[in-house]
């Protein structure tokens, strides 16, 4: 079970990581969802931390690799698209080697980096808005 | 409504103990079935208002087009038979505005989701990344019917 949990805290700080950048690019309404999003990030990532106490946590790194350059308003939209599906993969993994409560969990930060995947996605007017199955590498 | 509960047969009937069972005793449905169920009634329900409301019709049409495929991954996982597909409902006594429809998908939607976290806390390892994709995709439905 600790593998997929380390997992997804060290996606939870590349996520906490793009979004600096991306909120830069933003306004409105728009960056107040970054802002959002952030800050959803930042609360999954203290609770990774308290759940892995005492397991050798991975340290944050002072960078990650972003999937393309945040240099506009569309690169900032497409750029969290790509981080919450990217962060939904690794929660939608963590679900087979989670029981009860952590399942739970697991299943809440799915659910949530699919829902801003989404309104990112309304943002860009990108369709369809949804996708059948998130977290899930397409076919 | 022909769909997933149609192909199986409920187990034992009421009353019996344990040690009554018979050996060739009927196998208990798949847990999973009335989230197959729900994929089917949603995707009806869903393509059917598409036809009504041309606005919404693509945001509709993909909400069908991911149930019709949440029904296929849970016949496969299910080793049932491919769902058949659901009539859209009995027909109204007035025609609801779009507006209606809309917060009808939503109150279904809802229901739906709810009905997948309890289906993904409960169900085996193995099933748990499709039931919870399964129980993330209702939730986005809801943002998207906003």
């Amino acid at each position: 079970m600790t593998g997929e949990l380390t997992a997804a805290l060290s996606a939870e700080y590349a996520a906490i990581f793009a979004y600096g950048p991306i909120g830069v690019q933003l306004t409105g309404a728009e960056q107040a969802a970054a802002r959002a999003a952030e800050a959803a990030h930042r609360a999954l990532r203290d609770v990774l931390v308290l759940s892995l106490s005492g397991t050798g946590l991975p340290p944050a790194a002072a960078a990650y690799r972003l999937p393309e350059p945040v240099v506009d308003r569309a690169a900032a939209l497409r750029v969290a698209i790509s981080v919450e599906e990217k962060t939904a993969a690794v929660w939608r993994a963590a679900l087979s080697a989670t029981a009860d409560a952590q399942r739970r969990q697991a299943l809440d930060a799915l659910t949530g980096c699919a829902v801003r995947a989404t309104r990112w996605r309304r943002f860009a007017k990108t369709e369809p808005i949804t996708v059948a199955f998130p977290g899930k590498a397409p076919a | 409504m022909l769909a997933f509960g149609a192909a199986l047969t409920v187990g034992a009937a009421g009353g019996c103990g344990l040690l009554d069972r018979e050996p060739d005793e009927p196998p208990q449905p798949d847990p999973l079935l009335p989230l197959a169920d729900d994929a089917v009634r949603l995707a009806a329900a869903h393509r059917s208002a598409a036809a009504e409301i041309p606005e919404r019709a693509a945001t509709l049409t993909a909400i069908a087009e991911a149930h019709d495929a949440h029904a296929r991954e849970l016949s496969r996982i299910m080793a049932t038979p491919a769902p058949s597909p659901a009539a859209s409902g009995s027909a109204a006594t007035t025609t609801p505005t779009a507006e209606e429809r809309i917060e009808s998908l939503r109150v279904a939607e809802k229901a739906a989701y709810e009905s997948a976290v309890q289906a993904c806390l409960r169900t085996p390892s193995h099933r748990a990344p499709l039931v919870g994709s399964i129980a993330a995709a209702r939730a986005t439905h809801l943002e998207a019917l906003k």
